[in-house]
Parts: C-alpha cells; structure tokens; sequence
C-alpha cells in the first residue's frame, strides 16, 4: 500500500485528506507544518507528499525545498487555497500544483498520476 | 534846402513810416531815403548807439541827447573828434539824437559837402523826424518784447496743457491698470480691457475689439468685443454711466461682463490668417505697431483701403472687418494697437467711434498703444495663470486617480486575505459534505440537504476564485493584435449569441488599427459586456457590436461599441457600476463592470456609458491605436 504524508496547518483539511484517502486505500500520515514534515519523513517515508504552502512556522516553499534535497524522486504535491503562488519559480520544483477544492476529484487523479508513474 | 511843399511831403511820409507796420529795418531805411532826398544831402546815415565811440563828439551827442548843428564843418576841432569820426567832420553836418525822452536809439547824421544852412523849419523839421524814427525803432523793440513775452508765456502755457494732459493720461492708465490688477481671470481681463477702452472715464472709444494670436494655426481669432449694438442704445447706455460715482478703476470693475451683444457675437466669428499681409489686422501683428484707419467717403464709392486693390473679404480683412463691424464699410473709420506680452505681439486691439464719429487722433491712438502695452502683460499674466490652473486641475484629477487606485489596492489586499480564511474551511465543509452525501441513500430527505450544501460550497467556491482572479496581479502578455478577432472569439463565447436568442448587428470600419494588449484580458472584458448585454436583453433583443478608428489631436484611436436593447442602468446605481462588489445581478458578486474597467484602463483606454433608461446601454471602449508611428511612415512613404 502507498503511503502519503498530508502537510497542512488546518486540522479540518488534514482530517478531510486523511479519510478521503484512507478510504481509497492509501496509508495517510498527517503533518501540521514544515517542521514535523521533517521530521516524519524518515520514519514514515512516505510515496507521496501532499503540501499545503501557507502555513505558519516553515512554510510548503521552505519544505519542500528541504525534502526536495533529501528525496530527489518523492512525488510531491503542492497544494493551496488560490493558485497566486503558480508564478512563484520555487513551486516548479513540485511534481504538481493542485487549488484546494472540495471536490477531490482533480486532487485524487492527480495522487493516482504520480503514484502510477513512479 | 526843401521848400515848403517838399517839407509837408517829408513829414507826411515820415508820419505814415513810423505808423506802418514794414519792419523797422525798411522803416529806418526809408526814413533817411525821405530825409536824404528831402535835404539833398551827401550823407545820410543812421547811426546805431553800439556805432558810438565814447568820448568823441558823437557821444556827447548821445549823451547830452541835443543835436549838433555845424555849418561850418572846418571850424570843428578836429581834437574833439575819434579817429573813427573824422569822416564825419563835412564841411556841414548835423548829428540829431534819436530820443523820444525816456530812450536814445542812435543818430541821425546828415552830411553835405558844400556849405548849407539850416533854417529854423528845417531843424524843427529834423528833430520831428528824429523823434519820430526814435519812437518808431521804440515802438519796434516794444513790439518786439512783447511778441517774445506773447509767444514765451504762450509756450510756457501749451507745456503746462500738455504736461496736464500726460498727468491726466498718466492718471488714467494708472487706473485702468488698478483695474486690471484686480483679477487673473482670463475672461474677466480681456472684458476689463475693452472695458477700459470704452469707457468715459477710460480712452473713449464707442467700441473695442479684441483678437488674440493663435500660434498653432497662425490665424488671428475675434475673442470677445464691447460695445453698444446701435446708437439708440450707445446713447442709453452712456447716459446711466454718466451718472455713476467712483474712480475709474471702481467703475470698470462693477461694469457686469455684457458677452452676449450682438457685436461680440459677431467678433468671435472672426478668423483672419496671419498670411494675410494686405490686412490691417495681421499687419500689426506682423509689424508690431498701430494703425489708424481714417476713411472718408470716396467720390467714386469704392472703398478706400489702403490697399485699393478692392478686394472682397477675407482676402482683404481692412474690407472684412468694416464688412462685419459698420453698416457701411466705405466709410468704416477705425484704429488698431498690437498687444505686446513678454516680448511677442499676442493679439490685436481694433477700436473705432462708429456712434459719435469723432475722428481718432494719432494723441488717443498713443495713448491706446500705452494701454494695449499694459494690457498685453496682464492678458499673458491671465494666460499663464490659466495654463497653470489647467495642469493643478490634471493634477488634481491625477491626484485623485491615484487615491482611488490606492483604495482599490488595498481592498484587493484585504479580500486577499479574507478568500484565504475562508477557503480551507469551505474546501473541508464541502468536502465532508460530499463524504455525507455519498453515504446517503437516493433520493431521501438527507441527500437533498447535503446536495443543497454541496451546491451553496461550489458557488462560494467560484465566488472566491473570481474575487482573487480580479485583486491578483497577473502576469500578461502585451503584444500587438487586431480587436476584431477578440470580439469574434468574445462573440462565439456568448451562449445568447450563439443560441441566435440576440440578434447581432455588427459594424466594423474599414480600417482597424492594431493596439497592444492582452488578448485574454481583452477576451474577458469584451465576454462580459456582450453577456451583460445579452442578459439585460429579454427575447428579440439586438446587440449591436461596432469598431471604428477615429483621430485625435494628431494619435490614432480605435473605438468600441457596445449596445443592447435592454432596459437600461436605473440612474441611480450608475456611478456604482464600475465599483467592485456592486451588483444588481443576484447571480454574481458584481465585479464583472469593475473587471471591464480595470482592465481597459491597464490597456491605457477609456471606458464611457450612455445610458438611456428604458432604451438601452451603450458602452464606449477607446484604445489608442500601437501603430502611430509607424501610421506616419505608411502614409509618408
């Protein structure tokens, strides 16, 4: 089973994230900020990483810089309310931009895109 | 020695000398000629006092004021006589003193070369007329003062009439110049001016005219003119200014501006090109000085300009103006005066008496031109006061510009903000709502209510997402394109359009010129007006979609049109329309007029409304045209 750490500061969302994901059969590990990103990298060493960029403390910007030097082939997720940050160069080092939604659809095919492909 | 007949005869024309009125030179001349012939003598000479020596024998003539009978000349010691008098010593002389008893004036000295006596009628007779010359070379010198006097006291009395006519001249353009201080109102300087001139109190005249120079097109412009349409009304209107009290410059500031006489009307329709070098007008700009027209009715009835080519108006504005200005141009008499501002002739002064036809003398024409000099200043004082109001005036506008985009920043910042917080609660509402409704069975009470909140959350959704599409600073791309296919692509977007339930009428001008923009901005701002315009349409609407290019102040510009058929923007919420977050629609947060705004102004163009309630909508898209310059070159080439 795939595994997929959530990063986002709202619990609501991770809540959300985790059992839409749980129930598609994934194995869903949830972060509240950068820091514990982190740290439950090693431990977890999750396929997929779903990241919320604002967040307080270390930001999705600042981790995903940090994870990208550690796992160089991680499938990483950005994720954010608005699409503002699409022109910020620092995201083109994710595998994908999702604009957070209710609906999932778009969220989930692309979770499935990067997973199939790795 | 003269008989009795010979010495009435000498003493009648010694007394009619002396009474006539030839100069005394003549006077002298033909007295001793009378005498000369009367006596027969061999000398006869009139002797002035500076002819005199001192202390010969004439001088004791002089002196003792006798005369001096010798008879027998040899006899004289010679002692008693100067060098300079030997020639005198005849063998008879007479030396009679010209004295009327208060003056000597010289001598009268009689010489004969023979021997001669003296009979007692003879001296009488000599001494008479000695008298008399005396009197008359008295009379003269008199005369001669008090001519002097006369003409000295009359000099004297002409320099004190003119330095009172200057002081009083001086006095006056102090006034009117009080006058012209009292205000940097453009309009209000040229009525005072013309005022000035009019006026009694001013430089008389019964009416004036201005024209100011337009240095664009090289033409001379009729500007405003003061003064009565018609002797009935001349005479009216100088009767009531009779009786007002007050210093000039008072009077001239309460005058109310009177821009409605049919005179002024007529003056601001006159145009004269400076090209024109036969006309009074332009030459005295173009030479910088004044001119007095006096026309006087020719015999032949042509007109008598100084030309006298004849020539119809326009070509000759000596003609055209009288034309314009008098009943009877032919005899049309009037006087010009550049204005003079700052070192350049900025306009022209045209005055003329057509009521009182007093001539105009080259004394009001100086007076005119002094005036006209201060004139000038203050005309291009109010010119460059308005100039500088015109630019605060853009400056303010700017100013505010720059205010209300201030505001719309930070509106944008905090909805920024605000569709953040309340984002990732509604992604997690809707979310489990979705969760909720899946687990629900069809059809049951519950699935309606978690549809209805799937359905609100999506809403609020694209709600939030239009907002931040509107505050966010995109990333666009500028290039040139052609507006018709943006409206075309706009066009085939609009599902009325499409569905044919509008009716489209589209105007395109034959030439559309390119303009720099972003074509998808341009795509959503054209979207949004055509489906505004569709939606405010109910069934048989027509949209009428038009593209024109059009010039301005030497820029090309392309206009847009878009109009509908539809009812119309209720008045009252028209200035709202362009605010963001303000909408009648029910279905929208309102920010598709102020997206079409925002984006035209990024594309440096115009957006306008006509809006006539019940008719419809037109909304006037102008862009300025990308290709001036190279325009230039199509049609230099």
């Amino acid at each position: 089973m795939k595994k997929i750490l959530v990063v986002d500061d709202e619990e609501s969302i991770r809540f959300l994230y985790k059992e839409e994901l749980e129930e598609d059969g994934y194995i869903v590990e949830c972060a509240g900020n950068g820091e514990e990103a982190l740290q439950k990298l090693c431990a977890f060493k999750p396929d997929l990483i779903s990241l919320d960029i604002k967040m307080p403390g270390m930001d999705g910007l600042e981790a995903l810089k940090l994870i990208r030097e550690k796992e160089r082939q991680l499938p990483i997720i950005l994720c954010s309310a608005y699409g503002e940050y699409k022109q910020d160069l620092t995201t083109w080092a994710s595998d994908a931009y999702v604009v957070k939604c209710a609906d999932l659809t778009n969220f989930k095919s692309t979770i499935r895109k990067l997973l199939g492909s790795s | 020695m003269p008989g009795s007949l010979q010495t009435h005869e000498l003493l009648k024309s010694i007394v009619q000398l002396s009474s006539s009125s030839i100069p005394l030179d003549v006077k002298l001349d033909q007295m001793l000629q009378a005498v000369s012939g009367a006596f027969q003598t061999d000398r006869c000479l009139f002797l002035k006092p500076e002819r005199i020596g001192k202390n010969g024998f004439l001088s004791r003539v002089a002196s003792e004021k006798k005369p001096l009978w010798m008879e027998n000349g040899a006899s004289f010691p010679k002692e008693n006589a100067l060098p300079e008098e030997q020639e005198y010593l005849c063998p008879t002389f007479a030396c009679i003193p010209l004295y009327d008893g208060n003056f000597f004036q010289g001598i009268f000295y009689l010489g004969f070369s023979g021997q001669h006596r003296f009979s007692p009628q003879e001296v009488d007779l000599l001494l008479l007329t000695g008298e008399a010359a005396g009197q008359a070379i008295r009379n003269e010198e008199f005369h001669q003062k008090t001519e002097e006097t006369i003409s000295k006291l009359t000099v004297l009395n002409e320099t004190a009439q003119e330095h009172e006519k200057r002081a009083q001249q001086l006095s006056t353009l102090w006034e009117l110049n009080k006058a012209l201080l009292t205000t940097v109102n453009f309009e209000r300087i040229l009525h005072l001016t013309l005022t000035a001139i009019t006026i009694g109190e001013g430089l008389k005249f019964n009416r004036a005219m201005l024209f100011l120079v337009n240095d664009k097109d090289r033409m001379l412009e009729g500007v405003v003119a003061v003064g009565p349409d018609n002797a009935e009304e001349a005479g009216k209107i100088w009767g009531s200014l009779s009786q007002r009290k007050g210093t000039p410059s008072d009077l001239i500031i309460q005058l109310p501006p009177e821009d409605h006489s049919t005179l002024s009307s007529v003056v601001k329709g006159i145009r004269i090109s400076l090209a024109h070098e036969h006309c009074i007008l332009s030459r005295t700009v173009l030479e910088g000085r004044p001119f007095n027209i006096q026309l006087s009715p020719s015999s032949k009835g042509r007109l008598q300009t100084p030309c006298e080519r004849g020539c119809h108006r326009g070509s000759e504005a000596g003609c055209y103006v009288g034309e314009h200005l008098s009943q009877n141009p032919k005899v049309y008499s009037y006087a010009t005066a550049p204005l003079v501002g700052k070192g350049k002739v900025i306009g022209v002064i045209l005055v003329d008496n057509l009521y009182n036809q007093n001539p105009i003398t080259e004394e009001d024409l100086h007076f005119l031109g002094m005036f006209a000099n201060q004139a000038g200043l203050a005309i291009e004082n109010a010119t460059l006061y308005r100039n500088l109001e015109e630019v605060h005036q853009e400056l303010k506008e700017t100013q505010t510009f720059l205010i209300h985009l201030e505001k719309m920043v930070a509106l944008g910042e905090m909805s920024t903000t605000l569709a953040h917080e309340i984002k990732n609660p509604l992604t997690s509402i809707g979310g489990f709502a979705r969760r909720l409704d899946r687990t629900l069975p069809e059809g049951s009470q519950e699935k309606k209510y978690s549809e209805t909140i799937i359905k609100e959350v999506s809403r609020l959704e694209k709600i939030l997402n239009d907002l931040l599409n509107y505050t966010r600073e995109e990333s666009l791309v500028f290039k040139e394109l052609d507006l018709r296919d943006i409206l075309e692509e706009s066009l085939s977007m609009a599902e009325e359009i499409r569905s044919g339930r509008v009716r489209l009428v589209k105007e395109y001008g034959d030439v559309i010129p390119q303009i720099r923009g972003d074509s998808h901005q341009l795509k959503q701002t054209f979207y949004n007006l055509i489906n505004n315009a569709c939606q405010a349409m109910k069934e048989n609407g027509v949209l009428f979609l038009r593209a024109h290019s059009f010039s301005k102040n030497g820029s090309s510009y392309l206009k847009v049109e878009v109009e509908d058929t539809g009812k119309g923007i209720d008045p009252e919420n028209l200035h709202n329309i362009f605010n963001p977050f303000y909408s009648t629609k029910e279905s929208s947060l309102g920010l598709g007029l102020p997206i079409v705004h925002r984006i035209i102004t990024s594309h440096r163009g115009q957006i306008e409304v006509d809006n006539r309630p019940g008719k419809g909508v037109k909304f006037i898209i102008t862009f300025p045209s990308s290709k001036t310059e190279k325009g230039n070159r199509v049609t230099n080439s």
